[in-house]
Order: structure tokens, then C-alpha cells, then sequence
């Protein structure tokens, strides 16, 4: 990958909720990020581990109390004067973790525009774009009438991420939007911001409990262990490091365990990063495989023993 | 909004207040208001605010957090002084002593001093609410009401259980209905609408907004709530062991004493005085 502009850096940064009363309760400790445009970007960690709270930094919602956060062309440190972030705001947007807690007019339609229109743009222009969205989102479009909070749970998650992509942010950020959907939903939403970001380019920050349903698709992950982020790498990394995310609170993906089986059974595999698809996985047991000798079985049992998801 | 708001949450600091039975301290507390309401001027004031320095350092909070929980309240305590100073004024000017004239308004010595007495109640007023709700947490606040109100209620009656119920439910749904409504606006906030921003007239909108989603919320929280209660067995009427009984002891008579001397001191200062 050619090297890309830095789009979020966060330098040592220091997060603690009403700081300063008694109530004090520390968040994040000494988080050091970056992350390139237009790379999708996958954040794991167990409950309270600091995920929202980082979010929440990314598009100036919390300002840090130590350390630096810079976004695009901002940057926010401790006590600064609240910036009008505004202008951020329109190029970051961010999904919260709770759709009912983000959907509050009185129809999905004005909940779509809401953001746009709040952006500057035309009334007719937000009316398009909410239709679109929900589109992409792959939601009726006899839902744009509805009140949000008659919804089911997974329209409502979906409702609520359409309302984030109809503003048309740079970088996307979700906070676990996969958790009310089922599992058809979850790829084909995965596949969205996929293709949001290979083909047009947007920097996406996906949080998620289950990494194996990201897997395939991120670039980078990062881990938050306890308020620190205790890594940011690519999957290979992560794959390598698969024993030590258990002591993170995360669970290992199959994927990674299932891999893991295999190099230790075949040691020739070793030497190779860790594929991405199960598909890939079989080609490569069975490149192995007819590599040692043997004629081995066939991909299908290898794809078989290794289906995910 | 949250961070702002530290009344009404209890800091644990192990004090020997932090553990006397929560009616003791409300007696107290009720006490104390009558003792407020009852004394006349500065000096049954001096005796007041002595004994409730001497009462707050003793539950080892500092004495800034008290202070802390003064300043949402301080445009109230500042109207209730212009308030008093100007209704003082006027009865003040009759009966002459006039101290200074600023346009049509006339400003007495005992105005001031009446304004500024009842701004120092208030303040005293709110510093002890909050030193209750600092050393008492909200379950054991409504297990005390309850017992108090037990033996007042007919036999058998479910009245004051109920009540306690109510309180409880209630005192634990206003924070999360805070909680909620913070939430929504940082939501609206990301998509481009920050209160912070905000012309008064978006604002209101904006709040007004909140009022169906935090609503709902409620409601459905309360059934939710409810349903699990009753699923976890819990009937009014029905007999059940509280986890912690409420236990009196000689340091909560001796506590609930010091504030009836302290009533009648203030009684007598008034009288004597
Ligand atoms: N409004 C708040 N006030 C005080 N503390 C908070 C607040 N919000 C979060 N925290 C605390 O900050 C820490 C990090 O919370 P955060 O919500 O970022 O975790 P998370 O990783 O998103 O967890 P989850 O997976 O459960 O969503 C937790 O210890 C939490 O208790
Ligand atoms: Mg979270």
C-alpha cells in the first residue's frame, strides 16, 4: 500500500469522564493512533474498554484531557476553547452504538435529512440524498413515512447508520453496528463499507465485538485493553498475536484459530500471512498439501472445516 | 449537563456519617430545616453555619464539593437575593433609615441584610440536602422514608411500601433520563446540530425535540423494569427480607440529639434575643 495522508492522529491522549469532581472516572491512558485516508480500520476490545469514548474524541463530541487529537484539519487538546466543529463534524460522521438513542424525529425521512440540512444543504438535495442512503442500506423506501421508533431493532440500526451516510462524511465511524442485525445483514452491511472504501475512497472506523466478521474486510485494527490501545496493526499482525487476545477480552476469531490449527499441523504454512476468505484458506491447505507430496483431499473439505461465519 | 450535576450521588469516603441509619440523618435533616426556618437573625445564623461546617467536615468530603453543589443553583440564589432586596426595600423606605439611592430604587442597610440572611439560609439549606445525599445512597434514603412512614400508616396497610417503591424507581430513573437525553444531543450534535452552537430559538426546538424519543425511553424502561421485578418475584404485600436492615444505634440518637439541642437553641436564641 502506497503511503497516504494521516487523516486522525491522536498523540497521548488522556480521556477522564467529569474530570475534576468527585465522580472522576478515567476512560482512555496515553492512546497513540493514526490512521490513513481511506483505509478500514476495525477496533475490538471488551465491554468498557475505552471503544465509544474514542469515537467520541475522533469528531470533537469529548475533548481530551491530556494529549492531542488532530482530525483532517483540526486539532483538539485539553481546555482549548470549544472550536466550532461544525465544519468537522460534516466530514466525520459517527454512528452511535444505540440506534434508538440517535433517532428522534417524528419520521425516518426528516431523521435522514436532519444532518444534511444541518450541513447547508438544499431541502431537495437532503430529500435525495435520505433516499439514498437508505437505499444503500437496502431498507424500503415506504419506511421514509415511518416514526423511528416503531422500526424493528434492525431497521432502526440501519435507519440510523442511512442517517450518517446521507450527510456523505469522509470518515465513517460505527460504534458496533453490527449488534441488532442478523447475520445476512451484517455482510451485506460489511460489503457496504467495503465498497465505500475501496471504490470512493472513504476512511472507515468500524467498532466490533466479533472480529471475525471484519476479518476479511479491515486493513488495520486496533485493540483497546482497559482505556489503552495496546495495538494497531494489520491482520497479519494481529493473527500473530492471536494469543495474547484472549488476555484483551476479545474472543479469538475462528478464523485465526482455525488457521492457527493448520500451520501447526502443516508447518509449511507457516511462512505464509494468514488469508482472508475461506476460500483463500482452502487454496492455500491445498497448495500445501499437493506441494508435500500427498494428493490430499479435496478444497471442499478444508473449506468445509474452516466455514465461517 | 451530567458533569455539571453532583447532587444527588453519593461519594464514599468510609465517614462515621456515611454509616448512621439514614433516619437518623433524615431527622436530622428535618431538624436542621426547622432550625433554618426558625432563627431570626445573624447570630442563630453564626450558630448554624458553625455547627454544619463542623458536621460536613466530619463526613471527610471536601468542603469544595459542597460548594460545587451550590453552583447550579446559583441563579436562583441570585434572584431570591434581588428578590428580597428590592420587596425589602420597599418596607424598608417607610420606615425611614434609608442607607442609599439609586435612581428610583432605594436601598436600606436592613434590605441587604434581610436578602443576604435568606440567601445564606438557602445556601445552608442546599449544603445540607447535599450532605444527605452525598453520605446515603438512594436505596437506603427510601428504606429510611419507609421506616419512618411505616409506623404512621394503618396495620397492613402496603401504603408506605408502595411508596418506597415509587421513590426508588424514581430517584433511579432521573439520572438515566439524563443520561438519555445527553446521549440524544451528542447524537444531534454529530450530525451537525451542537447545542453550544445554538441561537436560542434552534434550541428550543432542539429540546423540544428530546421529548418524544427520552418519553418513549422512559416507558420503556419502566416496563421493562417492571417486568423483571415481577419476573425476579417481587409483590407488593408480600413479605421479604430486606438485604440490609436498618439498625439504630447510640450513635444515631446521639446524632438525632445534637440536632433537637441545636433546635432548641436556636428557639431560645430567638426568644431571648
Ligand atoms: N458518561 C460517562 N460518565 C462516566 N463514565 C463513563 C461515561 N461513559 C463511559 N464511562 C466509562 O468509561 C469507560 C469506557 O467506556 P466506553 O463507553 O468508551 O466503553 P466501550 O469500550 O465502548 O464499552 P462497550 O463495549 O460496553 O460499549 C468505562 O469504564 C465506562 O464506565
Ligand atoms: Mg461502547
Amino acid at each position: 500500500m502506497s503511503e497516504r495522508e494521516t487523516v486522525i492522529e491522536l498523540k497521548n491522549v488522556d480521556y477522564t469522564y467529569q474530570a475534576g469532581s468527585p465522580f472522576a472516572a478515567a476512560a482512555l491512558h496515553d492512546v497513540n493512533i493514526r490512521v490513513r485516508r481511506g483505509t478500514l480500520v476495525g477496533i475490538a476490545g471488551g465491554t468498557g474498554s475505552g471503544k465509544s469514548t474514542l469515537l467520541q474524541l475522533v469528531n470533537g463530541l469529548l475533548l481530551p484531557t491530556g494529549g492531542s487529537v488532530s482530525v483532517l484539519d483540526h486539532v483538539l487538546t485539553p481546555g482549548m476553547k470549544k472550536p466550532r466543529l461544525n465544519s468537522l463534524r460534516r466530514r466525520v460522521g459517527l454512528s452511535f452504538q444505540f440506534p434508538e438513542q440517535h433517532l428522534f424525529e417524528d419520521t425516518v425521512e426528516k431523521d435522514l435529512m436532519f444532518g444534511p440540512l444541518n450541513f447547508g444543504m438544499p431541502r431537495e438535495e437532503a430529500q435525495n440524498r435520505a433516499a439514498e442512503a437508505l437505499r444503500a442500506m437496502r431498507l424500503d423506501e415506504a419506511l421514509l413515512k415511518r416514526h423511528p421508533l416503531t422500526l424493528s431493532g434492525g431497521q432502526m440500526r440501519k435507519a440510523a447508520i442511512a442517517s450518517v451516510l446521507a450527510a456523505g462524511p469522509e470518515i465513517v465511524m460505527l460504534d458496533e453496528p453490527t449488534a441488532t442485525l442478523d447475520s445476512a445483514a451484517r455482510r451485506e452491511l460489511i460489503s457496504l463499507l467495503e465498497r465505500l472504501c475501496r471504490e470512493e475512497g472513504r476512511t472507515i472506523l468500524m467498532v466490533t465485538h466479533r472480529v471475525e466478521e471484519l476479518l476479511h474486510a479491515a486493513d488495520e485494527w486496533i485493540v483497546m485493553h482497559e482505556g489503552r490501545a495496546v495495538f494497531q496493526g494489520g491482520p497479519d499482525e494481529l493473527a500473530g498475536r492471536a494469543g495474547e487476545l484472549g488476555g484483551w477480552g476479545v474472543a479469538v476469531p475462528e478464523q485465526l484459530r482455525c488457521w492457527r490449527e493448520w500451520t501447526s499441523r502443516l508447518p509449511q504454512l507457516s511462512s505464509l500471512p494468514m488469508p482472508r476468505t475461506a476460500e483463500e484458506m482452502a487454496g492455500a491447505i491445498e497448495r500445501a498439501v499437493r506441494g508435500a507430496g500427498g494428493s490430499g483431499g479435496g478444497p471442499e473439505r478444508e473449506e468445509n472445516l474452516c466455514a465461517t461465519n | 449537563m451530567r458533569d455539571k450535576l453532583i447532587l444527588g450521588r453519593m461519594i464514599p469516603t468510609g465517614s462515621r456519617v456515611h454509616e448512621l441509619d439514614p433516619r437518623a440523618k433524615i431527622t436530622a435533616m428535618l431538624l436542621f430545616a426547622a432550625a433554618l426556618i426558625l432563627s431570626g437573625g445573624w447570630a442563630e445564623l453564626a450558630v448554624l453555619a458553625v455547627f454544619s461546617v463542623i458536621v460536613l467536615t466530619a463526613t471527610k468530603i471536601p468542603l469544595r464539593t459542597y460548594l460545587r453543589a451550590l453552583r447550579p443553583l446559583r441563579w436562583l440564589m441570585l434572584f431570591v437575593f434581588l428578590f428580597q432586596l428590592f420587596a425589602g426595600a420597599g418596607a424598608g423606605a417607610a420606615a425611614d433609615s434609608a442607607a442609599w439611592t439609586l435612581g428610583p430604587v432605594t436601598l436600606t442597610a436592613a434590605g441587604l441584610s434581610g436578602a443576604l440572611l435568606a440567601v445564606s439560609r438557602m445556601a445552608l439549606l442546599i449544603v445540607f440536602t447535599a450532605m444527605l445525599t452525598f453520605t446515603t445512597t438512594p436505596s437506603m434514603l427510601s428504606r429510611g422514608i419507609e421506616g419512618m412512614i411505616k409506623p404512621l400508616s394503618r396495620k397492613g396497610s402496603t401504603g408506605a411500601e408502595r411508596f418506597s417503591l415509587m421513590m426508588r424507581l424514581a430517584l433511579r430513573f432521573i439520572p438515566a433520563l439524563l443520561e438519555e437525553s445527553q446521549t440524544i444531543l451528542k447524537a444531534q450534535a454529530a450530525r451537525g446540530a451542537d447545542y453550544e452552537e445554538m441561537k436560542i430559538k434552534e434550541k428550543a426546538r432542539l429540546l423540544m425535540s428530546l421529548l418524544v424519543p427520552v418519553t418513549v425511553g422512559a416507558f420503556r424502561r419502566a416496563e421493562e423494569l417492571t417486568t423483571s421485578l415481577e419476573a425476579r418475584g417481587y409483590r407488593i404485600g408480600a413479605p421479604r427480607t430486606s438485604y440490609r436492615r436498618l439498625s439504630w444505634s447510640g450513635a444515631d440518637t446521639f446524632f438525632t440529639l445534637l440536632f433537637v439541642l441545636l433546635l432548641a437553641g436556636t428557639l431560645t436564641m430567638r426568644l431571648m434575643l
